[in-house]
Order: C-alpha cells, then structure tokens, then sequence
C-alpha cells in the first residue's frame, strides 16, 4: 500500500485526520450556520445588468423550512422520496435544495438544458415523484412528465425573492422582451403557493428522525459523457464529510463570516454544490449567484458591485475571464484565492492567472462519485501548478496497474481514491458499482501519477488514451502544449483510425482569428513534444463539443469527426 | 433640440407650433437617458479611459481633425461644383461650422448601443467641448479662408459650460445612485436605454413631416455634404483608429464620437453670431439635415457594430 507520504506536506494547521464531526445529517450542519450567522447575507444573485436580491441566513432557514413542510405535508412524501431540481443559480435553488433535505427526502439534481429523453430517463431511472423547475424550461414538461413517476411540479420564477418592483421589471422583460417564457402546459404549483401552503402547515416536526450518515442525501447524475447516466448515492455522511475536508484543506484562507465568493458554475454540479453550496454556507460566506456566465460579460457587474474574496471554477471559466478585457483591466481587488476543478487546470491559464489577479489558484481533483473532492493542492503550503495537489484529510490515494497492485511512485497508474466521501454506488445498477468500487476504493478511470512528494498529476482519462504504433499518447499533453500558443482559444485532442500507426493523433483548434497557421502548430508540437505524439491533423473549427461545465467531449468530438470523414471519402469516392 | 424649433417656427405655420411642449419632452428624453448610461458607470471606468489616455488623444485629432477636413472635402468636390442655389456659400459656411464642432450626448447613447466603451464617450465627449473652445474657431477660421470666405467667430463659454453641465451632473448622479443600489441603477440603466431606442423614432416622427417642404426643395449636393460628413467621418476615424490597432470597443467609440457632432450646439452657435444675418436660413440648412440623418446614418452604424461584437464575443460552453 502506498505510504501516505503527501502528509508531510500539510500546512501546520490541516489537521492530518478529520476531527470528530457533531453532525449526522447536511440539515444539521447547515442549521449550525444558520443559527450562527442569521442575520447576515447568505445569497445575493446577481444578473447581467446588476439587479440583484438577496436572502440572509435566517430567511433561507425560514424558507426551507417551509418547503419541506410542503413536501412532507401537503404532498405527502415520506423519507427517501426523491425530488428533482432543474434550475440555474438563483436564490431559490438553495431553499428548495436545504427544503428537500430537510424532509428527509433525496435532491435529484438535473441540467436545466437537457433535452426531453435526457429528462426521461434521469426522472424513471431516479424514481422521483415531484419535480421543482425554472418556468423559463417548463416548455418540455408535457413530453416529459407523463412518462415518469412526477406527481407535483413546482414551477419557479428566476426572480423569486427579489425586490418587488426589480422582480416585475425582470418579469416584464422576459415576457415581452426576450419572449422567455413559455407557457406551461402541465398542472403545476408556484412555488411561492408552495412555501404559503408549507407555512401554514408547518408544525416544527421533526422530519430528520432516523436519517443519519448512511441515509442518501443526493442522487448525482453522471457518466453522459461515457455512456449511459447514472445516479451516484451521496449519503449525508459523504456530504457531511466532504465539506469538512474541503475547508479544512485551505485552512485560515477561508474566514469566518467574512467571505464573499462568486458562484458562477451551476450549483446543480457537484463542484458548484458541495464546495459553494455546501461548504462557503457554512462558513458564513455570502455566495454571490450568477444564473448563467454565458457570455462571460454577465459576471462583469458581479465583479463590479460585490468585493469577491473567494471565486471557484473551471479552467473554461478562468481562461474566459482571462479573455475578457475588463476583468485583465480592474481584476478584483480583494480576491484571496481560487479554487479550480471539474477539469485539468491548464498549466497556462493557472500562470496567467496568477500574474493578472495577483492571487493564488489552487487546483483540485475530485469526481461525482466522491463528493467530489478527493484531493486539492494546499494553499498553506505548497502549491504545485500542474498537479492536482495532495489528499485531503482522511483519504487515501494510489495509482494502480490493471491488477489493481500499486504501482511504483512516479509510474503511471489508474487512480483509486478511498475515504469518507466516497459514494454508496450507483442507483440500483450493482455491477456497475461492482466495478468501480473494488474494496472500498473508488476507481477513478484516470490514470495519474505521484511525485516525490506525495502530489498527483492527472496524465489523462484511461479511454482517451490514443495508441500511435503502440505508444501510449495522452491527448491532454497535447492539448495543453496547443493551448499555450498566441491565438489559440481551445484545443481538443483525439485519436482517429489510422491504416499505418493504428491511430493517429487529430488536434481541433477553435482561433478566432485563423492563426497560428496549421503548419506553425504542428511545427510548435515538434519543438515541444516526441515526434509520434505530434497531430497528423489540425483542424480548425468554430466551437468544440463540452460538457456544461466545459469539459471538452472527446466521445462527440470523435463520433462528429468520424462521420465527416466517411462522408467526405463517399464524397471523393463518388466524384 | 433647438433646431426642431427654429426650423418648424420658420417653416410652418406659425398656429401649428406647439413645440414648446415637444422641445420639454426631448430633453427630458436626454436628461433620463443620461441619467440612465451614467447608471451603467463606476468612476473606476473614467480612472482606466484617462489612465489610457491614447483614445482620448486619437479621439481629438480625429474630432478636430478628419470631421472640418471631411467637410471642407465635401463642400469643394461636391458641393460647390453641382449646386446652383443662390447663396450657395452660406450653405458651405452652415456646413463648416456643423463640421468643427464637438460632440455631443447623442454620441453617448449609439456608443452604448453598439457596446462600445461609454465611460470613454462620455470623457471625449467632455474634452471636446472644452476644447472646441479654441478648435472650433480655429478649424472655421482656417477652412473659411480655404473658401475664399473671411469669417470668424467666438463661442460663449457659457454655451460649451452648458453642454458639459448638462452632460456631467445627470452622469454623476446616475453613477452615484447606482453606488447607493444596485438594483435601482440597473433599473434607470434599462429606462434610459428604452427611452434612447424611443428618442430615435420620436426625433423622426417630429422632425420630418414639419421640414417636409424644407425636404422637398433642398438640392442633392446639400444632402450629399449633409449625410456625407457623418458617414465619411465615422468611417475614417474607424479606420485610422484600426490603423492603430486600438481595441475594437475603443474603436467603435472613437468612430461615432467622431461622425456624431453636437447638432443643437452648431444651431445654438450660428443663431448667436449670424441672427441679424438675412441668410442665416442657408447657414442654418446643413445642421439642421445634418441633425436628422445622423441619427439614421448612427442607428445603420449601431447594427453593423453590435453584429460584429457579437460575432467577437466569446463562445464558452453552456455553463447554466
């Protein structure tokens, strides 16, 4: 078994074992902020244009109660009912989420942007029986609905809970401006009618008897990117846990009551909701709300009106910003740090980043499956860019070979990660829990590396390995080599059949201004990398195929390039 | 505004005229549109448009520089040689002083619409009517003798002090209230916007059937100078700044901020120095067209803007 080596590189105050934790359940833990910290703001969202409303500590307590009197009230669930949430950020997201799981009941969170057969079989494959979702994506509904097991919809405005005359402005828009509402056609309640009918019932039950570390708290979606989407058990505890090891990893860099973080990424992500959500809650932070980042100029008033301490996001988001002339202007003045995951940090966004803002950015390493985080550079001690830093207390990380024995330290091996934040499996699919649970430990399905010191390097996702005359190619490696040139927006890296080499290495740029030229990349990967590992095909297209939070679909990029091809050569065969 | 008025009180019958009423509405109309784009400002915008100061610098030479030559340009190949009206040279002397003016509001809201970088408008804007005190003067002075004409004139400070105030306090305290909340600057921000979309419309819809007799029997060289020194001036500025490379939203600003002169200050000027002067309805006749077309010329510009903005606009992955 590897030794747990990364632990002599703790700042003095990570503790190296997580401390006994009071709470059983996500409801207590966040009710202990809530208590602590009621007066102050815990939500602000924030759109484009800067209107903005807020809930403190206390309202969101207020409120949630409300929402889980109605559950278990009015609509009659019992404990472990699932109930789906489909909304972009916004201030209702937090009540209805803290509501659910003060029910007892198991959140089931869904991409606002999914297209009817995706909402299909995430609601029958969950089971979930009430369904809460933004009105502006209530027009799929009547496809949707009849073919699952939802029995109440609640419909939400992106305006609940803002100043009356900002929330009928914003309305007005959307009716008649932009024409984002569609009718909804399905019988649904208002979510305010909602919250009414649970005050009036609330009776201060207590609807938490019996849940404890092992009930499920969240089924989290996952695997649209491999195939077919599976629903991760989080229990309380994984949650619970996460959260703690989470803050206790950037240690005195996260202050009592005093941060203000930016949650731009969708808090129906796991990234978004344990480490946001979850975790700057119960610190007494004000989470800043941005309902979408797209174009990144949406998050310009956010910067503008608030003084963001804290900023989490994806390596997409970083680099966008990074792109944007009034943010490299006026970067945030009382930015403390940043916290990157979901995706590889690229090595010269993290640079950038840092010399433009002034700021630390830490990268960290997690999956659905755990949480997410499994492991996060310190920011008390060293930070490695590049590196998806070191464990975070109480887990256990090794690279292994496909035997499942530890490999060397500096050989690469699949990670397996093992802890307290590590699901339950999947959603009624035991062999595929069967095979990604192995003794306890979580595999990963990416291959990494462990230095010296005990930090990991992600070398690349196990399936998009390309074989190039039997070398293994990491696309990764090439995409960040890309990355780095003047002009290169994204970059994403593939492997393609090949007659002599078996696969070929294919590179699709996205420049908005045409350069560099085909052959000034492919002469750069030249001077940069080994000659097997340098693309035989550049192309240069308008956008690449990603996942919501910007993960690049190497599957789609592949299947899209694949057809183009075979159709091209009927093309030439025909001609 | 002040044009609607001297224009209809000459060309129409003198019981139609309602415009004290109308003239009230308009600057209203600029007052809460101002009031609104200054909402969308913090002075940390000012700090970086004077921290850079190149765009203001391009942005004079093209002002005082491209907008006269532009003119006297178009007067000389155009103008001159295809007219026949009497009193041709007064028409010349009414463009010339259009031409050498600065800019004003109007500049303000197109730059907002075409996304440019307002807080920069607002800032050259400003410096050009200071400084129009000695380069309008100036660039008439030199132009004119090029005519052959021997004119001369001064502006009253009190004019250009009129336009700055009347351009800086609705600023000032659309930005301060915006400071105070958040949510009330956003909401003037969008009014004022609303109101700037209505003003074009509304301008036209005042404008044109009262001057229709006035439409009808001016010549083509006189349109042609009238539309061509807004459409000429923004066009050079824009390349000229490319030339510089400035950034693309520094470039649409300094383009419109260019073509787009202060219309009712050039009327305000002429009826001040030439009201005794039997032709002052010629001098008049260019700043008054010119008033009316740049808001069409600035508008086809806009759309041609945003376009282009949009098309630069970052593609990030749906992130909702």
């Amino acid at each position: 078994m590897t030794d747990a080596i990364w632990l002599d590189h703790y700042p003095q105050e990570v503790a190296k074992e997580l401390p006994e934790i009071p709470h059983h359940h996500l409801p207590s833990l966040m009710g202990e902020a809530s208590k602590k910290y009621s007066g102050q703001k815990a939500f602000t969202q924030v759109m484009p244009n800067g209107m903005n409303g807020t809930l403190t500590y206390e309202k969101v307590d207020e409120l949630s109660d409300h929402f889980a009197a109605y559950l278990r009230e009015e609509l009659g669930l019992v404990q472990g009912d699932r109930v789906a949430v489909q909304m972009p950020n916004c201030l209702s997201y937090p009540v209805v989420a803290f509501g659910i799981l003060k029910a007892g009941c198991v959140i089931v969170n869904t991409n606002p942007l999914y297209t009817a057969p995706e909402m299909v079989h995430q609601f029958r494959d969950s089971g979930a029986k009430a369904l809460v979702v933004i009105d502006m994506f209530a027009d799929r509904l009547p496809e949707v609905i009849g073919k699952t097991n939802i029995e109440t919809v609640v419909t939400v405005k992106i305006s609940e809970f803002f100043p009356a005359v900002v929330g009928k402005v914003i309305r007005g828009v959307q009716r008649y401006w932009s024409r984002s509402l569609p009718p909804v056609e399905v019988s649904h309640t208002l979510f305010k009618d909602a919250l009414a009918k649970g005050k009036a019932q609330a009776s201060g039950k207590d609807y938490l008897e019996g849940i404890g570390r092992d009930s499920l708290a969240a089924l989290q979606y996952t695997g649209g990117t491999t195939g077919v989407s599976k629903g991760a058990m989080l229990t309380h505890g994984n949650l619970v846990s996460n959260t703690i090891q989470m803050l206790q990893m950037n240690g005195k860099y996260i202050q009592e009551g005093k941060e203000i973080v930016l949650t731009a990424l969708p808090l129906y992500h796991i990234f978004a909701f344990t480490v946001n959500l979850l975790g700057f809650y119960y610190v007494g932070a004000r989470n800043i709300l941005v309902p979408s980042p797209r174009p990144p100029s949406n998050l310009k008033r956010a910067f503008e009106n608030y003084k963001v301490t804290w900023l989490t996001g994806v390596n997409t988001l970083f680099n966008a910003l990074l792109n944007e002339r009034w943010f490299t202007d006026r970067p945030p003045k009382h930015l403390v740090a940043s916290a990157a995951g979901g995706m590889a940090l690229h090595e010269s966004v993290a640079t950038k980043w840092q010399e433009v803002t002034g700021t630390p950015i830490v990268e960290g390493y997690g999956l659905t499956e755990s949480s997410p985080v499994i492991s996060f550079n310190p920011l008390g001690g060293k930070v490695k860019i590049g590196s998806i830093g070191i464990p975070v207390p109480s887990t256990l990380m090794r690279c292994v070979d496909e035997n499942g024995k530890p490999v060397k330290q500096g050989e690469a091996g699949e990670l397996v990660a093992k802890g307290p934040q590590i699901m339950k499996g999947y959603w009624q699919r035991e062999d595929e829990t069967n095979s990604t649970l192995v003794d306890g430990w979580l595999h990963t399905g990416d291959i990494g590396e462990m230095d010296e010191d005990g930090y990991f390097t992600i070398v690349d996702r196990k399936k998009d390995m390309i074989l190039v005359s039997g070398f293994n190619v990491y696309p990764n490696q090439i995409e960040e080599t890309i990355a780095a040139m003047d002009g290169v927006t994204e970059v994403g890296v593939i492997g393609m059949p090949d007659e002599k080499s078996g696969e070929k290495v294919a590179a699709f740029v996205v420049s908005s201004l045409q350069e560099p030229s085909r052959e000034e990349i492919i002469a750069y990967c030249r001077e940069h990398m080994a000659a097997y590992k340098v693309p035989s095909m550049v192309t240069f297209v308008d956008e690449l195929p990603m996942s919501p939070i910007g993960k690049i679909l190497r599957r789609e990029l592949r299947d899209g390039a694949l057809a183009t091809a075979s159709s091209s050569s009927d093309t030439s065969k025909g001609a | 505004m002040r044009e609607l008025m001297i224009l209809a009180a000459e060309e129409a019958n003198a019981a139609t005229v309602v415009n004290e009423f109308e003239e009230l509405l308009l600057r209203i109309f600029v007052v809460t549109i101002m009031f609104g784009l200054g909402a969308g400002l913090t002075p940390k915008d000012f700090g970086l448009a004077l921290r850079r100061p190149w765009g203001l610098i391009i942005g004079w030479v093209t002002q005082f520089g491209i907008m006269p030559l532009v003119t006297y340009l178009l007067i000389i190949s155009v103008l001159l040689p295809f007219s026949s009206v009497e009193g041709i040279m007064l028409v010349a002397l009414g463009a010339l002083i259009m031409g050498s003016v600065p800019a004003g509001t109007t500049s303000n809201l197109f730059t907002y619409f075409s996304k440019g970088n307002l807080a920069l408008s607002v800032t050259m804007t400003v410096n050009s009517t200071l400084w129009a005190f000695i380069m309008t003067p100036a660039a008439l002075f030199i132009y004119s003798n090029f005519l052959g004409l021997d004119e001369s004139l001064s502006i009253e400070f009190s004019e250009l002090a009129l336009v700055i105030f009347g351009l800086i306090v609705p600023v000032a305290l659309g930005m301060f209230l915006r400071r105070l909340s958040a949510n009330i600057g956003a909401v003037l921000e969008l009014i004022g916007g609303a109101l700037g979309l209505l003003f074009i419309p509304f301008l036209i819809i005042i404008w044109v059937p009262r001057n229709w007799p006035l439409l009808m029997s001016t010549e083509w060289p006189t349109y042609a100078v009238a539309i061509g020194m807004g459409l000429v001036g923004i066009t050079a500025a824009y390349y000229l700044t490319k030339l510089f490379k400035m950034h693309p939203m520094n470039a649409r600003t300094v383009a419109l901020e260019t073509g787009i002169n202060n219309g009712p200050l050039a009327i305000a000027v002429i009826i001040a120095v030439y009201i005794d002067n039997p032709g002052i309805d010629q001098i008049l006749l260019v700043p008054a067209l010119y008033s009316l077309f740049i808001v069409l010329i600035s508008t086809a510009v806009t759309l041609v803007f945003r376009r282009a903005n949009l098309a630069a606009e970052q593609k990030i992955p749906n992130l909702l």
